[in-house]
């Protein structure tokens, strides 16, 4: 009998599975999503005056507002056109679902060689390497819908998902190469007295970063590709009911997928905590601690869509080209100087 | 005498005041993060005391009409109409005027016309009608005065300016002009 508890224990913390499936995966995923948009709404409701969702559960502060989205989107019709391409237009966006949650099975989440889901010597590149497939099938989705707006929005997206995901995988890379290593378990163990998290010592590429995440999964304020106000919703105009929700899901997941991955090269990771050899004290624990991390970096990028405006495309792209590339570079050099001293050798 | 032509001088982008503005952005959201001032009115748990002179639903006093239909003739979107009514047995029915609140448009007209005062307003704006027949009023129900439901089920608040947070809610029973 303890076998058999044993074997199903091993079987759901058997690593790929439950970091793709439970947590940080899919799970562990939609709640911190549903969570970050809730506070989302009520942080920019907060700035803006006002009071943001209330009336359906006014003792938890409205919260159970976003279950009742989610169920109104689960239940909706779904539309499909007769002018689209229909297997794109279908499978797109759940291929960018996939594809955008497939990083967080590269990332490491502990430091105990048992619990590594994949071999850890190139994580960073792989992570980095994951996670810029998943634009590619937001534009084929607007190019199959066979819409004005949809292609002016997928246009959009490619647009800014050429410079912001350069910069990220500029600054990310940085931290490799500060660390010597492109092996994410070591650029996590090097940065180990406080003070030398990568956010100190190379803050010019963590800002740059934070910047690009923000910039490239289209939050709100820089929502550049979905305007809604411009081009209707974008690359999803014809989406409706739960192929929107998933198309929206999956922006919200890879802003999830880069907050872990920032986490990871720029906060330290799961440090200051030391994880063990057990389950709970080298699994559990750790990735927690990772995701309360990620968490907060998202919650910052939710607080952010209540002070600014929009950009119009050209800002961003200048801003991208102009000052952010430069500055990415510069955070790059930084990260050579480091090297070269060797402060985490 | 034509105003004088200024050209108007745009500060030049420089970096610096990039980064102030960027960061001063950031501390005023922060401000009122901390410290929310939230005027949302709660409607209808919450509502605003309406002033007597609010130009709002019409009521008919019919022991002051006297029939003279001014106020149909005035009415801009035709909604007064007369109706003939016999008041008392062996008299002439006297012409007295009912609304059709799908037609009025809150104008005041016929509150102004009038030279008994015998219509007047209520301070009341958020009556619900279930359909449109039922906004037809009848000359009794002219006379009625109608109720709002805020006012039944809701406590008043009014708007007051604070020096330091701008516009502020409180209960209307504190002081303060609003």
């Amino acid at each position: 009998m303890t076998d058999w508890i044993r074997l199903l224990i091993d079987i759901i913390f058997w690593p790929p599975l439950f970091q793709l499936v439970i947590a940080p995966g899919l799970v562990a995923a939609l709640l911190v999503v549903i969570f970050i948009i809730w506070f989302e709404r009520k942080t920019a409701a907060r700035v803006q005056m006002r009071i943001g969702p209330y009336h359906i559960s006014p003792r938890l502060g409205g919260f159970l507002q976003l279950f009742a989205d989610l169920t109104r989107y689960a239940f909706q019709e779904i539309i499909i056109p007769t002018a689209v391409d229909k297997p794109i237009f279908i499978g797109a966006p759940l291929t960018a679902l996939v594809l955008s949650l497939l990083p967080v099975v590269s990332m490491p989440y502990t430091s105990t060689p048992y619990y590594y889901p994949l071999p850890m010597d190139y994580s960073l590149l792989l992570t980095v390497a994951l996670s810029t497939i998943s634009p590619i099938f937001i534009v084929a989705a607007g190019w199959a819908s066979n819409n004005k707006f949809a292609v002016i929005g997928s246009l959009r997206e490619s647009f800014v998902i050429t410079a912001y995901e350069l910069l990220i995988v500029i600054t990310a890379l940085s931290g490799g190469v500060a660390a010597l290593s492109y092996n994410l378990v070591d650029i996590v163990n090097a940065q180990t007295p406080f003070y030398k998290w990568m956010i100190f010592t190379n803050p010019i590429a963590a800002l740059t970063m934070f910047a690009a995440i923000l910039m490239a999964t289209s939050g709100f304020p820089f929502e550049i590709p979905e305007a809604e106000n411009e081009i209707v919703a974008g690359a999803f105009t014809e989406y409706s009911g739960l192929m929107y929700g998933i198309n929206m899901g999956s922006a919200y997941i890879k802003r999830f997928v880069y907050s872990l991955l920032f986490t990871l090269v720029f906060l330290g990771g799961w440090l200051p905590y030391k994880p063990g050899i057990h389950l709970i004290d080298g699994y559990i624990i750790p990735l927690v601690v990772v995701l309360v991390k990620a968490t907060i970096v998202m919650a910052i990028i939710s607080f952010l869509r209540a002070v600014y405006g929009r950009f119009r495309i050209d800002q961003a792209l200048d801003g991208a080209w102009r000052i952010f590339i430069p500055l990415a570079l510069i955070g790059f050099g930084l990260a050579l100087l480091e090297a070269y001293m060797g402060v985490y050798a | 005498m034509p105003g004088k032509v200024v050209e108007k001088q745009t500060p030049k982008p420089r970096f610096i005041n990039a980064i102030t503005g960027n960061l001063g952005a950031i501390l005023v959201g922060l401000k009122y993060f901390a410290n929310p001032n939230r005027f949302t009115l709660k409607y209808p748990y919450e509502y605003i005391e309406l002033r007597n002179t609010y130009r709002g639903f019409i009521v008919l006093d019919m022991k002051k009409c006297i029939g003279c239909m001014s106020c149909a003739r005035i009415c801009p979107a035709s909604a007064m109409k007369m109706v003939k009514v016999t008041v008392q047995e062996g008299k002439k029915p006297k012409p007295y005027p009912v609304i059709n609140y799908n037609r009025c448009i809150f104008c005041g007209m016929c509150v102004d016309v009038c030279p008994t005062e015998a219509l007047a307003h209520l301070p009341v704006h958020d009556v619900v009608y279930l359909s449109m027949d039922e906004m037809d009023l009848d000359l009794e129900r002219f006379q009625q005065k109608v109720e709002s439901p805020s006012v039944k089920e809701g406590v008043p608040v009014k708007y007051v300016f604070d020096p330091e947070k701008g516009l502020v809610k409180v209960p209307a029973s504190e002081g303060g002009e609003s």
